[in-house]
């Protein structure tokens, strides 16, 4: 970044000194850069840079993570406001439970798994749809008893715009081969524990145990993964790159969501 | 040891001898010991492979009645407890045996069950009218309960006791109807309007009173009962209706305007048709026939049959021409009605909390309650409505995925939201188990639920 060009100096005009004819020294204006403008003067332009994070991603969970560079802090804190879902690929085994409900805690208990089948995953997952969409609804503080309430009901649109409990707008399975299964979740105001202690409980659920094997966010608002950077992009051409292209994205959300 | 008895610990079982062994330095458990540990852990089964679903019956609403069957919400056990008198989320009723229909009268609840031992049909609530039969007192032998707060056996006189199964029950204000597979109905209850299909006697005292009647007089084999407020309905397997009991408002559809004592058939618009389902709670009656048209009459003074005419009653069975399509169900509240569609659509119109929001309080037309309501969305795209049910002033629709939405006027905790509040559109009920069939009452409602595994 300090390697890229920097503006040009600004110039001022300065009476100097010269030689004239005839040896007496003449008063002459002349247009000369600002020495405080020189780059050894300045040094180098940036000697570090703000950057944010967004939304919490703990170490045993991968996936997209949002960052912010400069102006893009008040952009975050825009965005979270927006309270937006975030959609995650939780993969569960079932047969173990352990304390942190990981497959890499100690372990509890080891359970049969056999008598499980999908239609019964899919009857305990519409059920969890069911009552986190009670819940989507009484926190988002609005009088039920409106047409606007009615409305919003039926177009979907109902969400809690302040702090709530984590809630879980929708759940599907994926994938479904005894003893693993991927579910697909989106959320909001969750953390990845919540997750794993779900995939715990349908295990419970199902009168077996189940753990989380892995936690991976696959969008956070309007971020997918298309425009995550990978480890081997993390370079300034790339970065800036991903800004333009997200900079539309985020403007049209932010005004949709916020007005 | 001596310095735990020192401080006065009252450890009966010595503490086991530490098993560490001291002569290795304590240490993290390395991976192998890890793995080891793991596979040598027990397995626990808690279910086997062919672990059958629970059936289950869940009750909430008023308690004071006892219509929900826990003594303990009206006489607590312990003395220091007060009696519940709502119950407002859905409560998890002990039963005997598999209950396969259940019907919530005025204040009573029936269950019915289709086993062939002696005992098949339970009630329990108000039994002021012998409702639920005569239930005879423990302290005193001559007498009856005036609320019974457990779920009775209520005795009926069958000729085959064990070979005869209960198909159905349903419930009405103050009568009850119990439809066997080939011994016809039993009534019984009030018939101080001929709703039991008995002549009216003067001055009968319905309290205490041990007659049942039966009827068996039909042109085929009864499939349903439906209980009104003061009137019966049945219907045979030929497709004819009959009707009994209070014609006021034109409900028993039999031309006039006076009771009816002996179940006699309906003509009008339903002469001849096939009719394959009848419902009714209220004043207002709607049939349906097995090609998708829906009849109604009886009480219209909340619009429900204004689309065909202006008068407060019918009584005669008129063919309501709704443009909506085929229809399925139809079922019939105190002030609004409902029907499904083939689709799975769901219509209502009436007065009252219709389920369209607090501004469409009434209208003549069907409207129709938009799918997302009911768990319908781009994620869940198959999610349809199965069955529809209505209790005096509130609707219940089940989804094919086994969810209860309830909407309606929340008299007494009566919608099991856990809330007291009306509800103006469609709201789960947070039942533990998939819900398979709903029965709504006034201020009460039976759910009868299948457990997840």
């Amino acid at each position: 970044l300090n390697a890229a060009p920097r503006r040009p100096p600004r110039q001022h005009v300065r009476f100097l000194p010269v030689p004239g004819d005839g040896g007496a020294t003449e008063l002459v204006a002349m247009r000369v850069p600002v020495l405080a403008d020189h780059p050894l003067v300045r040094g180098p332009r940036f000697k570090q840079l703000k950057i944010g994070a967004g939304h919490r991603l703990d170490m045993k969970a991968s996936g997209v993570l949002v960052l912010g560079i400069g102006h893009g802090n008040k952009l975050l804190t825009d965005l979270y406001n927006c309270h937006l879902t975030k959609v995650y690929t939780v993969g569960g085994l079932f047969g173990k439970a352990t304390d942190d409900f990981s497959d890499t805690g100690n372990l509890v208990e080891k359970t049969t798994f056999d008598h499980i089948t999908r239609e019964k995953l899919e009857r305990i997952l519409a059920v969890i749809q069911g009552t986190n969409h009670k819940a989507l609804l009484m926190h988002s503080n609005i009088d039920m008893k409106t047409q606007e309430a009615y409305e919003l009901a039926v177009k979907g649109l109902i969400r809690p715009m302040g702090k709530s409990p984590p809630i879980i707008t929708a759940i599907r399975c994926l994938q479904f081969t005894l003893p693993e299964f991927h579910l697909e979740v989106h959320c909001l105001h969750e953390t990845q524990q919540y997750l794993r202690r779900i995939v715990h409980e349908i295990g419970l659920e199902l009168k077996s145990s189940a753990v989380c094997t892995r936690v991976r966010r696959t969008r956070d608002g309007v971020f997918t993964l298309d425009d995550a950077l990978l480890r081997t992009q993390w370079d300034l051409q790339s970065v800036q790159n991903a800004i333009q292209n997200c900079q539309l994205k985020v403007k049209a959300e932010i005004e949709r969501t916020l007005g | 040891v001596a310095a735990a008895a020192a401080r006065g610990a009252l450890r009966a079982v010595p503490l086991p001898a530490p098993r560490r062994g001291l002569a290795e330095p304590a240490r993290p458990r390395s991976t192998r010991q890890l793995r080891e540990a793991e596979e040598a852990a027990s397995v626990f089964q808690y279910v086997g492979k062919a672990a059958k679903r629970k059936d289950r019956v869940f009750v909430w609403g008023f308690c004071y009645s006892g219509a929900l069957g826990v003594p303990s919400f009206v006489t607590p056990d312990a003395g220091w407890k007060k009696p519940r008198r709502i119950q407002p989320t859905p409560y998890r009723l002990e039963t005997a045996e598999k209950i396969s229909s259940a019907a919530c009268g005025y204040g009573f609840t029936l269950l019915s069950s289709r086993t062939t031992d002696i005992i098949k049909v339970w009630g329990m609530g108000l039994n002021k009218d012998s409702q639920l039969g005569f239930q005879r007192s423990r302290r005193d032998r001559t007498k009856g309960y005036e609320y019974v707060l457990e779920p009775s056996p209520i005795p009926l006189p069958l000729e085959k006791p064990q070979q005869t199964r209960v198909l159905q029950v349903s419930c009405g204000r103050a009568h009850s109807l119990v439809l066997t597979d080939n011994e016809g109905v039993f009534t019984m209850g009030n018939n101080s309007y001929g709703q039991c299909g008995r002549k009216v006697v003067e001055d009968e005292t319905y309290s205490e009173s041990h007659l049942i009647h039966q009827l068996k007089d039909f042109d085929s084999r009864v499939v349903q009962v439906v209980c009104g407020q003061d009137h019966s309905l049945f219907r045979t397997k030929k497709g004819a209706v009959y009707a009994c009991g209070w014609g006021a408002d034109g409900q028993t559809g039999l031309g006039h305007y006076n009771i009816t004592s002996v179940p006699t058939k309906l003509r009008g618009d339903i002469a001849g048709v096939n009719i394959v389902q009848v419902s009714s709670y209220g004043d207002c009656c709607l049939a349906v026939s097995d090609e998708g048209d829906v009849f109604g009459w009886g009480n219209s003074e909340y619009l429900q049959l204004a689309c065909v005419t202006d008068t407060t009653q019918v009584n005669v069975p008129r063919h309501l021409p709704f443009k909506i399509g085929k229809i399925k169900e139809a079922a019939c509240g105190g002030t609004g009605n409902v029907v499904l569609t083939e689709e799975g659509n769901v219509f209502v119109w009436g007065y009252g909390i219709l389920g369209k929001g607090p501004n469409v309080l009434e209208t003549a037309v069907p409207e129709m309650i938009p799918p997302s309501l009911f768990g319908c969305s781009n994620f869940a795209p198959d999610v349809r409505v199965a069955h529809i049910r209505c209790g005096l002033s509130q609707f219940a629709a089940l989804t094919n995925r086994g969810e209860l939405f309830v909407w309606g006027k929340n008299l007494r905790g009566c919608l099991g939201t856990g809330r007291m509040e009306d509800q103006y559109f469609p709201w789960r009920v947070t039942v533990p188990g998939e819900v398979v069939d709903v029965a709504c009452g006034v201020d009460h409602m039976v759910s009868m639920v299948k457990s997840f595994t």
